[in-house]
């Protein structure tokens, strides 16, 4: 099965038509490569449970539309409120634009932030998302973390599609330079009934010796459809700790593929994704051991509720050569209707001899017998299955990389995970 | 308090109580008690109102009230406590947070208001002295990692928070060692007083060294065959549940 194309046509008129700000050449070359292998379609393997027709449909008519650029000053309130109530050194990109108030107001010594308009660099091959993301791209964001920092970055993604169909790219690299210590907040939100794309891409480099934690919440529209790509490349002895939680969109489509090709290097990554009804959220992390010794470690939970699919493929590819790698990977689901679908692919490819790797996968109801146990304690069915729920996210959220952010995460994660239970107790009263 | 009129239930296809009847008052301790499968954790769980036994015939009422009507949270709330065979570890729910939320759910039902966070801890912190158990229990997740004996002295703990009208102790003293077993002991007889009813399920008399009932009921085969004092319990140990049997089908 292949999806509709996106109409190339209009996608080149919309890509000449952005205002040239250096970034013209690198658009052009990202367009023809782009044009030259089009969507990834379900009958590609890494594609092969999630349909990207929403995004061609959204992006068809939005081109049509001329691919309007969203205003990004109506966003104020919902930026406002989150740079308000986080304490953090913060960065937006509101509907696509970079918004150059918060550039200018870093002042930190140890943070170095430019645009990609500043000092534009030559377009290298990508895949086809991380194509149509330069090709669309007004500007992006160049950050380089020379020393530690007193609080986290911040970098808030927030798109409104507030009547038409709308789409946005984001676009940021970072570099955190050998022996720094730094901490990511990576915040994806957005509101508006329309329909909106929103397509985003994160690559980072992390220095010798260097350390980062980074959180990643996706909080989207429900109607919302975001596809991204991040990449983390490790140095000799340099530390991630990451964390992603997936809490809104309608289809959502995570990359995650780090790059350990300097011995020493330790990574830790967590996932938590709550799908309710309608939602399909798709989460692929690969990791590379090319050289050894290094340790990667992910863990992904997964809470499902109604008529909604979630995918988890997690690739390890240890390398010839890597010896000393010590892989782990985890996937654990809940699923609390009969309607919920997951996907749960763990792939080890290993072509090294003295390697260490693991993976398990569950996929499980709620326990019966701790629910009885509950309720003979007095607590109703929501309240005892509230607390169940929770306790299954609780590892992920309390092990939250920027402890900065626990309290919010631990807030949002509350908040939408008694959405879903609410929608089956209101089930239950209508049958 | 309670009565129990000719009970029956099953699970799936197989008849588990075959037609029980029981009839326990406020301050009383009965002891019921039989060999492996003759149902009495069966009727324990009847009564706490777990889902998968279907109750075939037969009343239940506490207090007048119909409790087969009832779900379990309204059972406990009532005042109906079971105290778990197997006690369940919840790993992510803090032993504190269940507690209260317990306590809480029963206030409210009362017409009364969330307890005090102070006044609950330093009551919580008594109740468990007096079970010899370590305060560090509180954070913990829910019987995670505890031993069998750390998990039945829990079990005894919110039991002593909750106050309940009537206990039901499934094998509370199966695995237990002599230590374990005296606490346990000492928590239900705390509890004894003339408007609580508590009855205690066992396979062995060990526990009724301990904890003297009132009366002794074996069970068999999903019904009650013989009911006596604490003697019966005595006379059961010397000659065996196969000497019940033979007596009830003679």
């Amino acid at each position: 099965m292949k999806h509709a194309a996106l109409s190339i046509d209009d996608l080149r008129d919309v890509v000449r038509r952005l205002p040239d700000n250096g970034l013209t050449p690198s658009r052009e070359a990202a367009l023809a490569h782009f044009h030259e292998h089009g969507l990834p379609t379900l009958r590609d393997e890494d594609w092969k449970y999630t349909d990207l027709s929403p995004v061609v449909n959204i992006s068809n008519r939005w081109l049509t539309a001329g691919g309007p650029q969203l205003p990004h000053k109506s966003l104020r309130d919902t930026v406002d409120a989150i740079t308000r109530s986080i304490d953090a050194h913060w960065l937006v990109i509101a509907n696509g634009t970079v918004d150059d108030q918060f550039v200018n107001a870093i002042t930190h010594r140890g943070i170095e932030v430019s645009r990609f308009s500043d000092a534009p660099a030559p377009f290298e091959m990508q895949r086809p998302l991380a194509d149509l993301n330069a090709a669309l791209l007004h500007d992006g964001l160049r950050l380089r973390i020379t020393g530690s920092t007193d609080k986290p970055v911040g970098i808030l993604v927030v798109d409104r599609a507030k009547s038409d169909a709308g789409v946005a790219q984001s676009c940021v690299d970072i570099q955190v330079e050998p022996g720094v210590s730094a901490e990511f907040i990576e915040y994806h939100v957005s509101d508006g009934d329309a329909e909106h794309y929103a397509n985003s891409v994160l690559s980072m480099v992390v220095g010798e010796r260097a350390s980062v934690r980074h959180v990643r919440i996706q909080n989207r529209a429900i109607r919302h459809v975001q596809t991204s790509r991040t990449s983390v490349a490790l140095g000799k002895d340099a530390r991630l700790h990451m964390a992603s939680y997936d809490l809104g969109g309608a289809l959502i489509r995570n990359d995650l593929d780090i790059d350990l090709g300097k011995p020493g290097a330790d990574v830790v990554f967590d996932g938590l994704y709550l799908a309710g009804d309608g939602q399909h959220i798709d989460n692929h992390t690969r990791v590379d051991h090319r050289v050894g010794p290094a340790t990667s470690t992910q863990e992904y939970r997964g809470i499902l509720n109604g008529n909604c699919r979630c995918v988890w493929n997690g690739k390890a590819i240890v390398h010839r050569g890597a010896d000393g790698t010590d892989a782990n990977q985890a996937n654990h689901n809940l699923l609390l209707s009969e309607k919920a679908e997951i996907d749960a692919k763990p792939e080890l490819e290993i072509y090294a001899d003295d390697v260490k790797c693991s993976h398990g996968t569950t996929v499980g109801q709620l326990d019966e017998t701790a629910l009885f146990y509950l309720r003979s304690r007095g607590l109703d069915k929501r309240h005892a299955t509230q607390v169940l729920t929770h306790a299954f996210a609780a590892d992920i959220v309390l092990r939250s990389p920027v402890t900065a952010m626990t309290e919010t995460i631990t807030a949002i994660v509350e908040k939408r995970l008694a959405q879903l239970i609410e929608a089956d107790f209101v089930s239950d009263v209508l049958s | 308090m309670l009565e129990i009129k000719d009970l029956k239930s099953r699970i799936g296809d197989t008849e588990i109580l075959r037609g029980l009847s029981l009839s326990v008052n406020a301050g009383e301790v009965h002891a019921i008690m039989g060999p492996n499968g003759s149902g009495k954790s069966t009727l324990a769980q009847v009564i706490a109102g777990h889902e998968s036994h279907e109750v075939t015939g037969g009343t239940v009422t506490f207090d007048g009230q119909n409790l087969l009507e009832l779900e379990p949270e309204e059972r406990a709330r009532e005042g109906i406590f079971l105290g778990f065979q197997y006690p369940v570890e919840i790993p992510g729910v803090n032993n504190a947070y269940l507690l209260k939320a317990a306590v809480n759910a029963k206030r409210k039902h009362n017409g009364l208001g969330e307890v005090d966070a102070f006044e609950f801890l330093k009551l919580a912190r008594e109740k468990m002295a007096t079970l010899d158990m370590d305060p560090k229990f509180l954070n913990r997740g829910v019987n995670e990692g505890f031993s069998g004996g750390e998990k039945k002295r829990n079990e005894i703990l919110q039991m002593a928070m909750l106050e309940p009208r009537l206990a039901i102790l499934d094998e509370t003293d199966s695995g237990l060692d002599i230590d374990a077993l005296k606490a346990v002991a000492k928590g239900v007889n705390a509890l004894r007083s003339p408007e609580r009813a508590i009855i205690l399920v066992t396979h062995y008399q060990r526990l009724l060294d301990y904890v003297q009932p009132d009366y002794v009921h074996v069970l068999s085969q999903g019904e009650i065959v013989r009911s006596g004092d604490k003697s019966l319990a005595l006379e059961l140990e010397e000659k065996g549940y196969d000497w019940v049997r033979e007596a009830a089908s003679a």
